[in-house]
């Protein structure tokens, strides 16, 4: 399989707790390490990327962490700014208009316009040129929002395509939408869990974005998975031990479940999956990213 | 035996609202609830959002629509007690029920216009705090009803605990703006809108069409006028859902699993609930990993040298998992100070049915302990 790093914006997504985050910064640490130019955006939130990475939080500016990686919390406020000076080009003007409560009041409920805002930011990121003429960042890896957000968030540009009368909204629609659904510049990466629900987000995702957005998905992650070690002779020599037992049958069914999810994400994705056995650590830091990593080589670097 | 705060709380109150981030089992906390209370007598309803297909199966919910279905006694059966009260059960639909509320609150000859309009869309579906908005509207429905003597409430997985307790205030805000109103009052006056708007507060609002395109525009003040009307309805039932979340009959159940991630999200919604003088009941940890005992680690000296080494490791790995949740649990503890705290165990496999259920609801009410 082609790795990741043909592509220049990675969406990594799925359902709320699998460990986006984690895949988020592991992904876009590698990239840094390949020499890459490399921007990770979280979306408004309590910034976790900088956090594992043992930086401080970087804030709605982009920051530098370490060579050939920054990150930046994209957050409303700030990028409803940029692209009002964007469009009005006079600090003054937009000062008169965006600090008119009136106007406020509008923005706040013009619909999609924030997601608008906020995906615009991060594709204006992804065009910017440094004064040679080269990218100012190869990568962009988007920690996206979960699943039922991030549908809606990556969906908008089709939308307002689609339904807002031609106009700037519009165009700046048309203009994200190209770039999105481009396999050449867009790939998204589904997390998961071993459990039900995680995997069938996971599914429900891909189906929405191959539909609505036109994203393909690239491959999916699983994480915290179980490795098989008790077999069936192991579960019944430990039938007489009452305590011991339920520990083993446990770890079974894990394993069993892990196996089980794999399947069904191969079978209905038809992408890659790849595995990350469940870390067991006393903090959760660099050193977790680093070993998460490990496990994404291919995903990054490609088949070799 | 002990119990736990949950226990007053099933008996006394009419409104549980479980609260939390996603994925710490919201929903099996509100369906263990609601089993229990109803099996101690009082006939309760719990309203689930979204649940595992399973768990929806094992309640006997077969779809969405806010239908409120009887969970049937063949269900409860593998549970080996007799229900004292009926349990309900019901898959709330968010864009169902406020399209429902605007059926109600309309005047028939406004209704389609505001259902197609776009700023209702964005109002339903994507304003922040308004699916919280819609799901705790359905309850202060429920409760005015009374036919429930508990109402439980699963919440959508919640992206700031902010929007969950300021949407009867954001929706408001919304019907009630001034500036809109003043904006909006020669069109409202002489009942149609053409571009006087854009005749009244100059350029600002040219630049914001710049932004937004006219029709836009156009269509929000179109949406306010055909609103205008049904103001009172909205505001009304608004304060209704906010004194519903400040009754004293009403109680929060906050949700999380031992992840430092969710315990930060925890102590932040704790925080924003009592400035809100809103009700903490309990605060439960759901999936959390038990120490293995003295006695596992003496048993597992005893096995083959194979499997010895393989039970060790898991105890091991077990062993790093409760270090870790005792180690947030102490923290969450310190810093709710005063909140009922229950621990819940990771079982074997994933909560789904009813039986696993029931085994929740024992630790919930303290039966079972760690």
């Amino acid at each position: 399989m082609a790795g990741l790093l043909d592509k220049r914006l990675w969406v990594v997504s799925g359902k709320g707790g699998v460990g986006k985050s984690t895949v988020a910064a592991a992904l876009a640490l590698r990239s840094a390490r390949a020499g890459r130019r490399t921007l990770v955006c979280e979306v408004n939130t309590q910034e976790r990327i900088s956090r594992f990475l043992e930086h401080p939080p970087a804030g709605p500016e982009v920051m530098l962490l370490e060579e050939n990686l920054w990150a930046v919390d994209v957050r409303p406020q700030e990028a409803m700014r940029e692209y009002g000076l964007m469009v009005l080009r006079f600090e003054t003007l937009y000062k008169t208009v965006f600090e008119n409560k009136l106007v406020r009041y509008f923005l706040r409920f013009v619909p999609s316009l924030q997601e608008l805002v906020l995906l615009g930011k991060i594709m204006y990121h992804l065009q910017e040129k440094l004064p040679d003429g080269r990218w100012r960042f190869d990568t962009i890896v988007l920690d996206a929002p979960a699943t039922g957000h991030a549908i809606s968030f990556l969906s908008v540009p089709q939308v307002l395509v689609q339904t807002v009368p031609p106009g700037p909204m519009s165009r700046e629609a048309q203009k994200m939408r190209d770039l999105l659904v481009d396999p050449s510049v867009t790939a998204a990466v589904l997390v998961a869990l071993p459990e039900e629900m995680p995997v069938n987000e996971a599914l429900e995702l891909h189906a929405a974005l191959k539909e609505r957005v036109h994203l393909r998905t690239h491959a999916a992650v699983l994480n915290q998975a179980i490795p098989e070690r008790f077999t069936e002779a192991d579960l019944e020599a430990l039938a007489g031990h009452p305590e011991l037992h339920p520990v083993a049958q446990a770890h079974h069914d894990r394993a069993a479940l892990t196996v089980l999810a794999g399947t069904k994400l191969e079978r209905n994705l038809h992408t890659p999956v790849f595995t990350i056995p469940r870390l067991f650590l006393p903090a959760f830091g660099r050193d977790a990213i680093e070993q998460v990593m490990g496990h994404l080589e291919t995903l990054v670097m490609g088949e070799r | 035996m002990s119990t736990t705060a949950l226990a007053p709380a099933l008996a006394n109150k009419r409104v549980l609202i479980c609260v939390g981030s996603g994925g710490v089992g919201k929903t099996t906390v509100a369906a263990t609830l609601a089993l229990r209370s109803a099996v101690e007598g009082r006939q309760s309803l719990v309203c689930t959002i979204d649940p595992a297909k399973r768990l929806a199966n094992s309640l006997g919910l077969s779809a969405l629509g806010n239908a409120e279905t009887q969970v049937p006694a063949s269900a409860l059966a593998p549970l080996g007690v007799t229900p004292r009260a009926a349990l309900y059960a019901m898959m709330l639909d968010m864009k169902q029920t406020w399209d429902d509320l605007i059926t109600r609150v309309a005047p028939p000859e406004q209704r389609e216009r505001i259902l197609a309009n776009r700023f209702y869309q964005s109002l339903s579906t994507a304003l922040a705090g308004s699916q919280e908005y819609i799901a705790m509207e359905k309850v202060w429905e429920l409760r005015r009803k009374g036919e429930y003597e508990l109402v439980v409430l699963d919440t959508p997985p919640t992206a700031h605990a902010l929007d969950f307790l300021d949407a009867p205030n954001r929706v408001l805000d919304f019907l009630d703006n001034e500036a809109a109103k003043w904006l909006l009052a020669p069109a409202l006056k002489a009942g149609k809108l053409g571009l006087s708007l854009f005749n009244r507060s100059g350029y600002v609002l040219r630049a914001l069409s710049k932004f937004t395109g006219t029709e836009m525009l156009q269509e929000l003040s179109s949406f306010m006028l055909s609103l205008s009307g049904m103001n009172e309805g909205f505001r009304e039932r608004a304060r209704g859902v906010r004194s519903l979340l400040e009754d004293k009959t009403t109680g929060f159940v906050l949700v999380t699993s031992p992840h430092p991630e969710r315990m930060d999200e925890a102590i932040h919604f704790n925080t924003l609930l009592k400035q809100h003088r809103m009700e903490v009941v309990a605060l439960v940890v759901n999936r959390v990993h038990p120490l293995p005992t003295e006695a596992m680690w003496a048993d597992a000296a005893t096995l083959t040298p194979t499997r010895r080494a393989k039970m060790e490791e898991t105890l091991r790995e077990l062993q790093v998992l409760a270090e870790q949740d005792q180690k947030g649990i102490a923290q969450l503890q310190a810093a709710c100070p005063g909140i009922p705290l229950i621990r819940v165990p990771r079982f074997g496999l994933d909560v789904h049915d009813i039986t696993s259920l029931w085994q929740t609801g024992r630790y919930l009410l303290g039966d079972d302990t760690f």
